[in-house]
């Protein structure tokens, strides 16, 4: 246990994924914050090692401050390229590409989204790009919705990691599916990071208490009115949920259960 | 007294690089990289008659040894002071026959921002048109740029034609393929630590183009989706130095396939060609 140095009771193994050790099991985002200034005290706040980008076009009239190396260091925090704004398995590829070119690791975030309005993933083009980026090699977390039988194949595929929707990306519904969420982590042996949907510290902690292995956010801490606060709450619930699910819940029952002894009442 | 050709590279002041009180001293360090193809434009609109003189004087100290000129904006009294080898005039300054007349043998700019401002300026007799803005600036911030087309009108009317606004040793070549003659550059060129090097890289852009002029192959590209013309021949090394972009920076596509850093310099650019320049934004 690494994350809540006063809490001594709580041991956890580390999240291992592909190749990569972590001790953090939050991940997050990098887009949509005000300042740069604002982006980077949040991530710190976090405690995530591990941080998304997104691969775009240089702006070739102004490109001398725009890249966000220059305010995230490699060194410390590790860059997971998307494929966010992908409707193809080919446009996937592509930037998947083009972002392992950049040159810091060979992880990508995969999302093949099939409709604009809920960014809901395109399951078909999702394996299909999952199958062939692992022929190249790359090391793919894939973004997907949470139906069981998608995130087998895409175990099965070679996929690291699974990610799973808690709701839809940007939408702060959290955790709709808390059932499909148990079942996927129960049936697959890489790593289940829950990706998109949580919209407040106990959204992160409830998913954390399904028994994910981690939990992926962006517009949660980006939107919050202040960022960098959030940014510790979400710290705080993930490390909260998943102790609360290592900890082992009580049985949840229908009927009231005395805490205090019956016996010795007065007469 | 004045040099025979307009230069091709003005390096134009204002307030803002004035107050920064070390601009004799940019300014010999400008002339000595660029020699005769450099021409600095002492221009400010809070300085004084008598400071603007000192000031011009000094300037041209400066970068006369090194064969530039010393251009004076709106003052012809200023550029006869101090011996300027030509004066810039603006909207609502004096004309062309005003500074004849205050400055005889004075190279006379006209400083144009539309074409009916530069048919006016060549009219009468302006010897050349300072046309801008051709790109966004900071400094003209409320002015919308009018682009290489006010540059194209300007030329028809056969003065040589400057370009200002925006410009950078990556448009530099778009400017001059739409007929400029030359380019002038305020934060270009007296913001950055190295002065030569701004310099070097401004001459190195007019050069290439010169080079494809003379070979009459320009090539035409797509970069990031935007139309861009470079010298035929040149490399997506050269493309990403005109472009000002570091290579270690960005990662390319040329015709949807990746150019590796050490293989930049062998990729030759090709008419029509597809590049696609891409580094990492925020996002989630």
């Amino acid at each position: 246990m690494t994350n809540i140095a006063a809490a001594p009771a709580f041991t956890d193994t580390p999240l291992v994924i592909g190749d990569r050790t972590l001790h953090s099991r939050l991940m997050v985002g990098t887009g949509k914050y005000q300042s740069n200034d604002a982006m980077v005290r949040a991530i710190d706040a976090s405690g995530a090692e591990v941080v998304t980008v997104a691969v775009r076009r240089v702006n070739l009239d102004r490109s001398k401050d725009e890249s966000i190396l220059h305010h995230l260091d490699p060194s410390r925090l590790f860059l997971l390229s998307n494929t966010a704004g992908c409707y193809t398995a080919e446009d996937a590829m592509r930037y998947a590409r083009l972002g392992r070119e950049a040159g810091f690791n060979d992880f990508v975030k995969l999302e093949v989204i099939g409709d604009q309005q809920t960014l809901l993933p395109d399951v078909a083009g999702l394996l299909e790009a999952t199958r062939q980026l692992v022929k190249e090699g790359f090391k793919v977390m894939a973004y997907t919705n949470e139906d069981l039988i998608t995130a087998l194949r895409l175990e099965d595929a070679g996929a690291v990691a699974v990610m799973p929707l808690a709701s839809p990306i940007g939408s702060g519904m959290g955790l709709i599916n808390p059932y499909h969420i148990r079942v996927i982590k129960s049936r697959l042996t890489v790593p289940v990071v829950v990706d998109a949907g949580v919209g407040t510290a106990s959204d992160a902690c409830v998913t954390m208490e399904q028994g994910v292995d981690g939990i992926l956010m962006n517009t949660a801490i980006a939107e919050a009115k202040d960022p960098v606060a959030m940014a510790h709450a979400m710290r705080l619930a993930t490390e909260s949920g998943r102790a609360a699910y290592l900890a082992g819940r009580m049985p949840r029952r229908e009927i009231a259960v005395p805490s205090s002894p019956t016996q010795g009442m007065l007469g | 007294m004045n040099a025979p050709l307009l230069p091709r590279l003005h390096a134009v002041t204002d307030d803002r690089v004035i107050a920064r009180g070390n601009v004799a001293r940019r300014a010999a360090d400008l002339a000595a990289a660029g020699g005769g193809d450099i021409a600095v434009h002492v221009r400010s609109a809070q300085l004084e008659g008598r400071a603007l003189l000192a000031l011009a004087e000094a300037v041209r100290d400066a970068v006369r040894p090194h064969g530039a000129w010393l251009v004076v904006n709106g003052r012809a009294d200023v550029a006869r002071g101090a011996g300027a080898d030509a004066v810039v005039s603006g909207r609502g300054g004096l004309t062309t026959p005003d500074v004849k007349r205050v400055a005889p043998g004075v190279s006379v700019g006209r400083s144009v921002h539309d074409a009916a401002e530069a048919r006016a300026a060549a009219a009468e007799g302006a010897d050349f048109l300072l046309a801008g803005s051709v790109y966004a600036t900071p400094s003209h911030a409320p002015v919308p740029p009018r682009g290489v087309e006010l540059v194209r009108d300007a030329a028809q009317l056969g003065r040589p034609v400057i370009g200002i606004g925006g410009i950078t040793p990556g448009n530099a070549a778009d400017v001059m393929t739409a007929g400029a003659q030359g380019v002038a550059a305020i934060r270009a060129l007296w913001d950055g630590e190295d002065a030569a090097g701004a310099v070097a890289a401004f001459l190195a852009a007019l050069r290439r183009r010169d080079a494809a002029t003379q070979r009459g192959t320009d090539v035409h590209v797509q970069v990031n989706g935007e139309q861009r013309t470079f010298p035929a021949g040149i490399t997506l090394t050269g493309l990403l130095a005109a472009l000002q972009l570091d290579p270690r920076a960005v990662v390319v596509e040329h015709n949807r396939r990746i150019v590796r850093r050490e293989g930049l310099a062998a990729a030759t650019v090709g008419e029509g060609d597809s590049i696609e320049l891409v580094h990492f934004v925020g996002g989630g």
